[in-house]
């Protein structure tokens, strides 16, 4: 089969199927508890263009991203000194090996109670999930970097810091930006967990629409719109595929060198 | 000649690179002849084409165009009667050292007494005793080999093809190496029935050492520059040094010299 | 290439042998310490900075453990496990099932791998809601959740071993007389072992937690249900006990598959 052949198929595969769904939800009268695609994109089109999806997509994002940046900040430096110090290994590693077995999840109870419900409680799970990857990743770099590049670097005439600076730190980047992908998309996933499970809390209707989890409870419980639920879905996936995609992206553009 | 065991007629071979989409061609028009019995030596400069030779033999791949024929039939598939050898070795890293060296009985139906006494056998033949429960990874480089080659002979194959077997362990392994394949092979005392071998490599020396005839191959596209008869006496170890195999080695170096300094430079955009 | 493993053998001598002691002696100490380390930290920020109802101090939280170890907490264990050993088991036999569907027939994968490609982005929490809608607060939302997540790992790793495999295994096989089902039992599978095992493992890992988020958001039983349980009482001496049982827990199951993967692939050179 031919490449161009085979997208043809899959592409009216799809398209007979979403004709088939939309066709049986349709026929049958049961639009009010099914979603159906042209609901979805009615749906969809009415929360966008009102605002609210706009408005939480926004509040997730930031929390996310701060989070990742709180994540890599505590994370890549205790990684890389867990890589190239034996001692901090040690002393690190049996803590940080049980603090990931916990799902970051979990810690949702005690972060209300220290950050408040609003949108600081997910923050503080975010983070906390994404602080892992760039640990496990930075240090493992860090040990795998080339002995003999460092002995290079020695004998070349260089310092701790530039050894720092021009050895460890270019060598470690490509497996730290694993790490970022995998952080992110943990991170991602994380906030919409943390944001339902805080939207559950309060399901006291559209007051605390702060993020596309809260949002996402709220069309549940007060709107009941199996469609906009969908469309929430569908837009969670996409954010997770870009941020994917533009993390790739920038890798392959910051560090040519690394490209595989 | 009539008892020629394989016979390569006109063989074309043709790849399309996927990178760029352009036809490249790796082999073009070779025609060759191996009695059997023979120990022929394939040499050229890296891209020459030898490994696809050697599985268009094999029956890995299949010619664009003309025909290999092994005892006058077409091949069209890998068979047990080809024994293979490969550079890299090629063995099963999840099977052991005996389990490796009975994989083609296995594979053909072998029941379990005999083809564990004959990978014994074998074990024995090319020195790995007492290592027989080892996974490929715990073994050194010229072990590995050695288990190759048990796995190969362990099916009996009546033609060995062999692609630069030697060509990942060090100077006093290979030397080795190159002495107890010969033993195995007969050199000494040539019986009837002796396998075929083609041995493909990219040292001159060690194709004039093994070999009774060498063909040298040409890059781009590649093609037979030479055939030559290496009339040197049997058992060869003792001819390392000898003025003649010198003055053969320098003939063949000759046939591929400016080959050889061309590929080094092209070897850039490959 | 990786060169032979030669195995060092250390401390032959009666002083070899005491300095190797006291050298792992000073390793657990360092590691000691780190634990010690942090219980101290945890409990000083308890006591200066924050209600001891805020931050329950390091003992409040293991008599607490003490307390639901010996009653109430069983039920709960038990019931994580029957949500997670049903999700878990429904997701990895979907997701190799369709790994070998696609490896096996070109055809079929034309169409299965776009719609994974599709999906895989949507993470099980996303899917949270739907399935509250579908299910309603019941057992079938972690278990639907904790399959949907253990889907793709598996998947992903299964068809990038078959596929990974090395061509010049399969001419090997070929050229010592192995041919079709015989390839697929001797060198197929073998071969791809290792990264089915490194997608069961990977599985287990997103489970877990969708596992306590499921049951945590969705659930009528299990740990992550009694978490929120113990927040309406403000009990979090308990809410804490109960998040070192769900990290123990999700350490003592990883490591059980890795001890898995270390006995069915001694032959494997790369630890994972």
């Amino acid at each position: 089969m031919s490449r161009r052949r085979s997208k043809i198929l899959v592409v009216s595969a799809l398209a007979v199927l979403l004709l088939a769904w939309e066709g049986a939800v349709v026929l049958t009268g049961a639009q009010a508890s099914w979603p159906f695609p042209s609901g979805i994109i009615r749906s969809g089109f009415a929360i966008t263009a009102d605002g609210t999806l706009l408005v939480a997509l926004a509040g997730s994002l930031q929390r996310v991203i701060t989070g990742f940046l709180v994540g890599a900040l505590v994370g890549i430096p205790t990684g890389i000194a867990m890589g190239l110090l034996p001692w901090v290994n040690l002393a690190m590693r049996p803590v940080t090996e049980s603090l990931r077995s916990i799902a970051p999840i979990a810690w949702i109870p005690l972060a209300i109670l220290w950050l408040g419900v609003q949108g600081n409680a997910a923050l503080f799970v975010v983070a906390y999930a994404a602080v892992f990857p760039f640990i496990l990743n930075a240090a493992q770099a860090a040990r795998a970097v080339d002995r003999n590049h460092l002995r290079a670097a020695r004998a070349l005439g260089a310092g701790p810091g530039l050894i720092l600076r021009a050895v460890v730190v270019p060598s470690t980047l490509p497996t730290i930006f694993t790490a970022a992908r995998i952080a992110l998309a943990i991170a991602w996933s994380s906030i919409i967990a943390a944001e339902l499970a805080l939207g559950v809390k309060i399901e006291s209707g559209g007051r605390s629409v702060a993020g596309l989890g809260q949002l996402m409870v709220a069309t549940l419980y007060v709107k009941r719109d199996v469609n906009a639920l969908v469309f929430g879905m569908l837009v969670i996936g996409l954010v997770s595929f870009l941020i994917d995609a533009v993390l790739r992206r920038l890798r392959d553009t910051l560090l040519p060198w690394a490209r595989r | 000649m009539t008892d020629s065991i394989l016979k390569i007629q006109a063989v074309r071979k043709t790849y399309v690179s996927v990178r760029t989409g352009d036809t490249i061609e790796a082999l073009a028009g070779i025609d060759l002849e191996v009695p059997a019995g023979e120990f022929l030596a394939v040499v050229g400069p890296s891209g020459c084409g030898k490994s696809t030779l050697l599985s268009l033999v094999a029956g890995f791949t299949q010619p664009s165009a003309g025909e290999v024929l092994y005892r006058g039939q077409r091949v069209t598939g890998a068979g047990p009667e080809r024994g293979v050898m490969f550079q890299d070795y090629a063995l099963f890293p999840w099977r052991t050292v005996l389990g490796n060296i009975e994989f083609g009985p296995l594979a053909r139906g072998v029941a379990l007494t005999q083809r564990h006494a004959r990978a014994r056998e074998l074990i024995r033949l090319v020195g790995l005793d007492g290592f027989e429960n080892r996974y490929p990874h715990e073994l050194s480089g010229g072990m590995r080999q050695r288990c190759a080659l048990a796995r190969m002979l362990a099916n009996d194959p009546e033609i060995w093809l062999m692609d630069e077997p030697l060509a990942a362990v060090d100077q006093q392994t290979r030397t080795i190496l190159q002495d107890e394949l010969l033993r195995l092979w007969g050199d000494a005392a040539r019986r009837p029935g002796a396998p075929t071998v083609i041995f493909v490599t990219h040292a001159i020396d060690e194709a004039v050492l093994l070999a009774d005839r060498v063909v040298v191959l040409a890059r781009r596209p590649g093609r037979i520059k030479a055939v030559i008869d290496i009339p040197l006496p049997r058992p060869r170890p003792a001819q390392r040094g000898s003025p003649q195999f010198a003055a053969l080695v320098a003939q063949v170096w000759d046939l591929i010299r400016d080959e050889a300094a061309k590929a080094i430079v092209e070897e850039i955009d490959r | 290439m990786s060169p032979a493993n030669v195995k060092v053998t250390h401390g032959a001598t009666r002083a070899g042998r005491a300095r190797h002691l006291l050298l792992a002696l000073r390793s657990v100490l360092v590691s000691v310490a780190g634990i010690v380390a942090v219980v101290l930290i945890w409990s000083l920020v308890g006591r200066l900075l924050a209600h001891p109802s805020l931050l329950p101090s390091p003992v409040a939280v293991l008599g607490a453990l003490r307390v639901l170890l010996a009653g109430e907490i069983g039920a709960d264990i038990l019931a994580s496990i029957v949500h997670l050993a049903a999700g878990y088991s429904i997701g990895v036999v979907i997701g190799l099932l369709l790994a070998v569907l696609c490896a096996r027939f070109e055809n079929l994968d034309v169409f299965i791998e776009p719609v994974i490609e599709v999906l895989r982005p949507i993470s099980a929490i996303a899917w949270i809601p739907i399935a509250l809608l579908m299910f309603g607060v019941s057992e079938s939302v972690p278990i639907f959740l904790i399959a949907y997540a253990a889907t793709f790992p598996i998947f992903v790793n299964t068809l990038d071993g078959v596929r990974r495999l090395d061509r010049l295994l399969l001419n090997a096989a070929r050229s010592l007389g192995a041919s079709g089902n015989f390839i697929v039992t001797h060198v197929v599978i073998p071969g791809a072992l290792p990264y089915v095992l490194t997608g069961a493992r990977l599985s287990l890992g997103v489970a877990w937690m969708a596992m306590v988020a499921g049951e945590l958001v969705g659930g009528d039983a299990g740990l992550g249900w009694r978490i929120m349980w113990y927040q309406e009482f403000f009990a979090m001496d308990k809410v804490m006990a109960i998040i070192l049982v769900i990290g123990v827990l999700g350490f003592v199951a990883d490591a059980a598959l890795r001890g898995l993967q270390r006995r069915l692939l001694g032959w494997n050179p790369v630890e994972s």
